[in-house]
């Protein structure tokens, strides 16, 4: 009866023995996990709600051109007008809130869903739209523009 | 008598001493004002009041520019025919005196550069014009009906009679009037409809100056109702895609061999609703069953288009469902809902492309949707997958702190076991 106990205590101590090393370990992978899921930068950046780094450099965009970039969950629009400044507005139609594209043959922005027109101020100056676009402030810093909200 | 007499000698005193006399009269009414103002008979005094608001009398104009008369006279022979005096102008009148300023590019242009000076020549295009120079009749609007008469404002001043949100009020004094309006065998139900519409809703509430009031589609000088062939032209000068895509459509052809309206057919004329995807198809209350059945080709066209549209719809809801669901459990899902945008442009996009009643046109705009929106609603599926993964991890961890904890507690009463047998 004593022999029989003390192999229950050595089989108990070895099974407690990988018991608190199985579940020390685990805790460990527990916190590491997520850890380095934190420290692995995400596919896409997240932006803050004032302001975004665009992925492309001062140096890519093409004259009179424009691009729709992300503000958050939102279109932006980025022009380089004719006269060369770089200026962003937000790329929602203020009508019913389609996208916005920049139209070099007549340096407008313009919503192709029912013909609205802003200037290259964001002013609404032909067709439906009832209000301006929001303009946005541009920096450029080194190789990188950054976007954000003006006030 | 005696005190108007005075009023008179003392406005020509002030007159001789302080104002030159060639700008008498031109002065917000000098000697005219100066009496009219405190007459008795409000008839003629209130004109006076009015005037020194007037933007004619704000520019320096007095009333002999449209009464004629000798402003410097304190006498009544002021207002004697021999000095120009042309009394309360009237019908053509009333027109020819405006005309003679209004008319006037190089005098305009002082003023107003960007003024327009086609009034009266469009005046005389309109119903208006025409029932007042060929048939005479007393009761059309000339220049002061609208623009009032010694209180003219701007049309962008608010208080304005031509001011856009209370253009309907200036129009409907005659046109709502159905005893004023009895001879004409018209309708005068316009401004209550138009009231319904959502132009009107769009002025009033979202406060849209840019919406069309009554001159807008018919014409502000030259007003009258537009032609059944180019009605489709009016309201294409806001709705430029869906005029354009109508215009080029089988209905416009159709429409005019029939003999109807282009967009009224479908939006009526001054009660315009908001839009739904409703007035398409086949089934209450869609527009198209004026004309379609469920079996003709057109109908069954209709039923398709609205069948698109709502699978867009129903898309995009779907996927802006799961995007909100983890959006509100604190998923980023910003690229997901940029995403959607694209897709909610689309249906905007079809919306318009409707107009082309063509399946294969509507399908083009679709198709992209569809694409868009799909792409938007995996994005929702995987962040809802990564919230469930983290539930469960951290689940788990808690399972393996609690199993780490009571291996602890189980590992020290061990020991604590071991050393008391030791003892």
């Amino acid at each position: 009866m004593g022999e029989r106990t003390l192999k229950e205590l050595i089989d108990r101590r070895n099974f407690l023995n990988w018991f608190l090393g199985t579940t020390a370990g685990a805790f460990v992978l527990s916190i590491l996990y997520p850890l380095s899921r934190y420290l692995i930068p995400p596919q896409v950046g997240e932006s803050t709600a004032r302001s975004v780094t665009l992925s492309v450099k001062p140096q890519e965009v093409k004259a009179n051109t424009g691009q729709i970039f992300r503000f958050g969950s939102q279109p932006g629009i980025l022009i380089d007008t004719p006269d060369g400044q770089l200026k962003a507005f937000t790329a929602t139609c203020t009508h019913l809130g389609c996208i916005v594209q920049y139209r070099s043959d007549i340096n407008q922005i313009w919503c192709a869903c029912h013909n609205g027109h802003f200037d290259l101020n964001g002013k609404n100056v032909e067709g439906p739209p009832p209000k301006p676009l929001e303009e946005y402030a541009v920096n450029v810093r080194g190789d990188q523009i950054v976007v954000s909200k003006k006030g | 008598m005696r005190a108007t007499l005075r009023c008179f000698l003392l406005s020509g005193i002030v007159a001789i001493f302080f104002l030159p006399l060639t700008v008498l009269g031109q002065q917000q009414g000098g000697n005219c004002a100066a009496c009219h103002q405190s007459l008795p008979d409000e008839r003629l005094a209130q004109p006076a009041k009015l005037f020194s608001g007037d933007i004619h009398a704000i520019k320096g104009f007095g009333c002999v520019s449209c009464h004629g008369g000798d402003a410097s006279d304190p006498e009544m022979s002021a207002m004697s025919p021999a000095k120009g005096y042309i009394g309360k102008p009237t019908g053509t009148k009333i027109v020819e005196v405006c005309g003679r300023c209004h008319s006037d590019a190089n005098f305009m242009r002082q003023y107003n550069p960007a003024l327009r000076v086609d009034q009266v020549t469009e005046y005389y295009t309109s119903v208006h014009g025409r029932r007042l120079k060929e048939l005479g009749d007393p009761k059309v609007a000339t220049c002061s009906s609208c623009h009032h008469t010694h209180a003219i404002k701007a049309p962008s001043d608010p208080r304005s009679s031509v001011h856009p949100l209370h253009v309907v009020e200036t129009c409907g004094a005659c046109h709502a009037n159905a005893e004023y309006m009895k001879p004409y065998k018209i309708p005068t139900d316009q401004v209550d409809k138009y009231k319904k519409s959502v132009h009107w809703k769009m002025m009033t509430t979202k406060g849209d100056l840019s919406a069309p009031t009554c001159n807008d589609c018919h014409g502000n000088h030259g007003a009258a109702p537009p032609g059944i062939s180019w009605v489709g032209n009016i309201c294409g000068q806001c709705h430029a895609v869906n005029g354009e895509l109508f215009s080029k459509s089988r209905h416009a052809k159709v429409f005019i061999q029939l003999g109807i309206p282009g967009c009224a057919t479908c939006h009526d004329n001054h009660q315009i609703l908001e839009t739904s995807d409703n007035l398409l198809g086949t089934k209450e209350p869609a527009v198209c069953r004026n004309c379609h059945t469920g079996e003709d080709p057109g109908g069954k066209s209709a039923a398709a288009m609205r069948a698109m549209i709502d699978s867009l719809r129903q898309e995009n809801d779907k996927a802006n469902a799961i995007l909100v669901r983890a959006s509100h459990a604190g998923m980023e899902v910003s690229q997901s809902e940029f995403d959607l945008n694209e897709a909610q442009t689309a249906l905007i996009k079809s919306r318009a492309a409707i107009h082309a009643f063509s399946v294969v046109t509507l399908k083009k705009e679709i198709d992209p949707g569809l694409k868009a929106s799909a792409k938007a609603y995996a994005g929702g599926v995987k962040a809802l997958d990564e919230l469930n993964f983290r539930r469960r991890w951290v689940a788990l961890s808690a399972l393996i702190i609690l199993a780490l904890v009571v291996g602890l507690v189980l590992k020290i009463r061990q020991m604590e076991g071991g050393q008391k047998n030791r003892e």
